[in-house]
């Protein structure tokens, strides 16, 4: 009998799963303290660390309290609380190895790096998992992450799971997970739902974060592949949002009757606010839900405030603000109008998640038209070509958000209309837990070898920059050109060499490498040069000093050929390789972006 | 740990060197030889468990080792904690209403009742005894589950019990309330809700 565990490390919530060699996997409760004095069992562990005060917790030895506790109380002292370190991860101008959580914290003198909160998140899991099932041996996990997640964000979360004591952690995007949890529900009545030709959209909106990924269904009649085909930005923007923007509005409409709320009123009212919504969009026949907002004083009674939430305030904020039904131009809005922003997280500039995902299909399609094989999987030029944006024929919904039918309805409704025909919901998703559910089923698929697989590799293709050779123009910098190394969909356990060309490597002396990455561009094959790296994304800078090899001197420039290798975790790591010497040397990717 | 067994050690040497030297041994003494052997014992074991635990491996993030259980009152007190935390119920039942109006007491209530329901939802897994609907026709025939059910009115000697279902009653199917950790003493049990200070 082997054990084969899913772990969901999400931005608000984590989540543990199981799965034993045949059946259905199954949510492991997580340990965790549910007050300042007990501890009890939870399906979900909130990704929070709280970072007590001297003395706070005379009976607590520990000098941090995750999960339920830790988000309850950090609630009311925010200065001492970490939420959202995974958003950090990928947040390429962070120092992410810098103490630098809680963010803006004045009061903390010891904070944590991302990479070390992630850590702790998943030590926690760990732990949590031995002591209530000491017999349990694992083999490989899978830990989930975004599909925007870039190869140095995935580096950061295997390197965190390393140090959590996972060294052999897998890594697997979230929505492939929630569509691996969907399909082995399903079991064989799956293809009643799929058929050959069809491209899925998995939509998963999250309590803080947007994850977009389209699987295409390839193959013959009962030969069925699946491939996934794009995967979208990373963008800050969810469930929580919405309860926020509600809270605001009750907020103001508290403060028209003279009743200004206070800080922890407006927790309470956010709280509150996202019941009384839950209950209007599962219920139709309601027009409007009373909200109570207590303060803190014993004075309970006397103190409470109470107002209401209208259907046309969920219907004016949430459907129209955060799911306005759009053309399939309108894009989202990247940028703030102000000249300045405040550093902290890069939170999402345009709540309006349809303009995302015009945004998205329109990159996918995009991507794919770049790339002829891509272009075959999906069925053609003719397929896409019908609508600007890349349709997808069905949805898969995934995150708590989609619990509300009317949510899921506009988001089908939007396509709909972008598609000029009806576009189906696959049943039977289950939005909460089905991310750790998949993991699992996945980590058995990996082990066992048995099942359908969807077909991945790298989410985007890579490049390195390279100073192009010219005559020098006074004024003028050298273009920077970019070299892909690394093509979209490389494959787990593969290696490339590009052997056609060599390259002149600096050493003994501190240089600068670029790297750029894409989601757009997967035609493009290894050794292919593109003449500006500014159309790409740029993902990380390292200065480095590469020493010469044997017989040469510093200063040298030396030959060199490039290798390029994707490990069996998922991890992406380039090599340069002087054959004369035989000698290589390893570039790491996750680097802090300057 | 080593220090007190090594003075309960030279305790107990000396008085085994006393009562040898002691020409009339007395029963006091006989008492304490053998106390200082429990306690000498007691130390051994404790030292040992110690370092037992010490040469497993630590976990990277140890969840505490469960303490000594706490008294019941403990549970009963951490669990009111939880219906003051998020249902203010402790506050709701403690303050004076003659005086507040229906409005109030009703605001009031759903702050009590969003909470308290959540936390029977969390930890608990409550349910109808029986399935039938309020105000239905329901027989008992003998050997009926008695402590579940309570019979109200004329009740015949035996049964069949024909009558009408006045209340489904609840059961809870399961209990997974949070363990209480970090008693002491002093405090044999936690604090209902801790008092508030706001720091400016």
């Amino acid at each position: 009998m082997s054990d084969f565990i899913g772990i969901d490390l999400g931005t608000s919530n984590c989540a543990i799963a199981w799965v034993g060699d045949t059946g259905h996997p199954e949510n492991l409760p997580i340990t965790q303290a549910i007050t300042a004095s007990s501890e009890g069992e939870k399906s979900l562990l909130p990704s929070a660390i709280y970072l007590p005060a001297e003395g706070e917790f005379p009976e607590s030895s520990s000098r941090q309290i995750l999960g339920n506790f830790a988000r309850e109380r950090g609630a009311l002292q925010p200065d001492r609380l970490i939420v959202s370190a995974k958003s950090w991860l990928c947040h390429p101008h962070a120092d992410r190895r810098g103490q630098i959580l809680p963010w803006g914290s004045t009061t903390i003198d010891r904070k944590l790096s991302p990479l070390e909160a992630s850590r702790d998140l998943l030590a926690h899991l760990l732990a949590s998992l031995k002591n209530s099932h000491p017999n349990l041996a694992p083999t490989n996990p899978v830990i989930t992450v975004p599909a925007s997640f870039d190869e140095v964000a995935r580096g950061l979360t295997l390197e965190a799971a390393q140090l959590a004591g996972i060294p052999e952690a897998t890594l697997l995007e979230e929505p492939q997970a929630a569509f691996y949890a969907w399909f082995e529900n399903q079991g064989a009545d799956w293809r009643k739902q799929v058929q050959s030709g069809d491209l899925l959209l998995v939509c998963d909106v999250g309590g803080g974060t947007a994850d977009f990924s389209l699987i295409a269904v390839t193959g013959k009649d009962g030969n069925l592949a699946l491939e996934r085909v794009a995967v979208g930005e990373h963008l800050l923007l969810g469930g929580d949002n919405m309860d926020l923007a509600l809270a605001h509005d009750v907020s103001e409409k508290l403060a028209a009757t003279s009743s200004v709320l206070d800080d922890w009123q407006f927790l309470a009212l956010v709280q509150s606010t996202r019941g009384a919504k839950e209950s209007l969009l599962s219920d139709p026949s309601l027009k409007e839900v009373p909200i109570a907002i207590p303060t803190r004083s014993s004075r309970l009674i006397a103190s409470t405030l109470s107002t209401t939430l209208t259907r046309e305030q969920v219907d004016q904020i949430v459907l129209d603000g955060f799911l306005p039904l759009v053309a399939a131009d309108e894009m989202p809005a990247l940028r703030r109008a102000g000249g300045l922003r405040e550093s902290g997280l890069p939170y999402a500039a345009d709540a309006a998640i349809s303009k995302h995902l015009a945004r998205f299909l329109t990159r996918a399609k995009a991507n794919i038209t770049s790339s002829p094989q891509l272009l075959e999987s999906v069925g053609g030029s003719a397929k896409i070509d019908s609508a600007p944006l890349l349709i997808p024929d069905a949805v898969l919904f995934n995150g708590g958000v989609f619990n509300a039918s009317p949510l899921r309805a506009r988001v089908l409704d939007q396509l709909s209309r972008w598609a000029n025909r009806p576009i189906r919901e696959l049943e039977g998703a289950r939005p909460d837990h089905a991310v750790a559910l998949g993991a699992a089923v996945y980590a058995r698929l990996r082990a066992t070898g048995q099942g359908l697989r969807i077909k991945s590799g790298t989410a985007r293709s890579y490049y390195i920059g390279m100073e192009s050779t010219g005559m020098a123009v006074p004024g003028r910098c050298p273009v920077t050109k970019a070299l892909c190394v690394a093509p979209q969909g490389m494959e787990e356990g593969t290696s490339l060499e590009i052997s056609d060309q060599e390259f002149l490597l600096y050493t003994g002396e501190t240089s600068d490498f670029r790297f750029f990455q894409s989601e757009v561009r997967a035609g493009d094959q290894p050794g292919q040069i593109l003449p500006d790296a500014a159309e790409l994304e740029e993902s990380a800078k390292l200065q480095i000093e590469i020493p010469p090899p044997a017989g040469h001197q510093p200063g040298e420039e030396i030959p060199v050929h490039l290798q390029a290798r994707i490990t069996e975790l998922g991890h992406l790591e380039l090599h340069f390789l002087h054959k004369p010497t035989g000698e290589r040397w390893k570039l790491e990717f996750n680097v802090r972006m300057q | 740990m080593k220090a007190p067994l090594i003075a309960s050690g030279f305790v107990l040497l000396g008085i085994n060197f006393a009562a040898v030297y002691q020409p009339e041994p007395n029963l006091t003494l006989a008492a304490q030889t053998v106390s200082a052997a429990i306690g000498m014992v007691c130390v051994f074991l404790a030292t040992r468990k110690q370092r037992a635990k010490s040469t497993t491996p630590v976990l990277t993030q140890p969840i505490a080792p469960p303490p000594a259980p706490p008294r019941p009152e403990a549970e009963i007190a951490a669990f009111l904690a939880l219906l003051q935390e998020h249902g203010r119920l402790v506050d709701f039942a403690k303050e004076d209403i003659t005086s507040a109006t229906d409005q109030q007491l009703g605001a009031a209530a759903r702050v009590v009742h969003s909470g308290c329901r959540k936390v029977l939802n969390d930890y608990f897994d409550i349910t109808p005894l029986r399935s039938e609907t309020e105000g239905n026709a329901v027989t008992l025939e003998s050997g009926y589950d008695a402590p579940a059910h309570r019979l109200l009115g004329s009740v015949p000697a035996i049964p069949p019990y024909a009558g009408k279902l006045v209340h489904p009653g609840w059961i809870t199917n399961s209990i997974n309330l949070p363990r209480v950790t970090g008693t002491t003493e002093k405090r044999p049990w936690p604090v209902l809700a801790p008092a508030e200070i706001e720091i400016k």
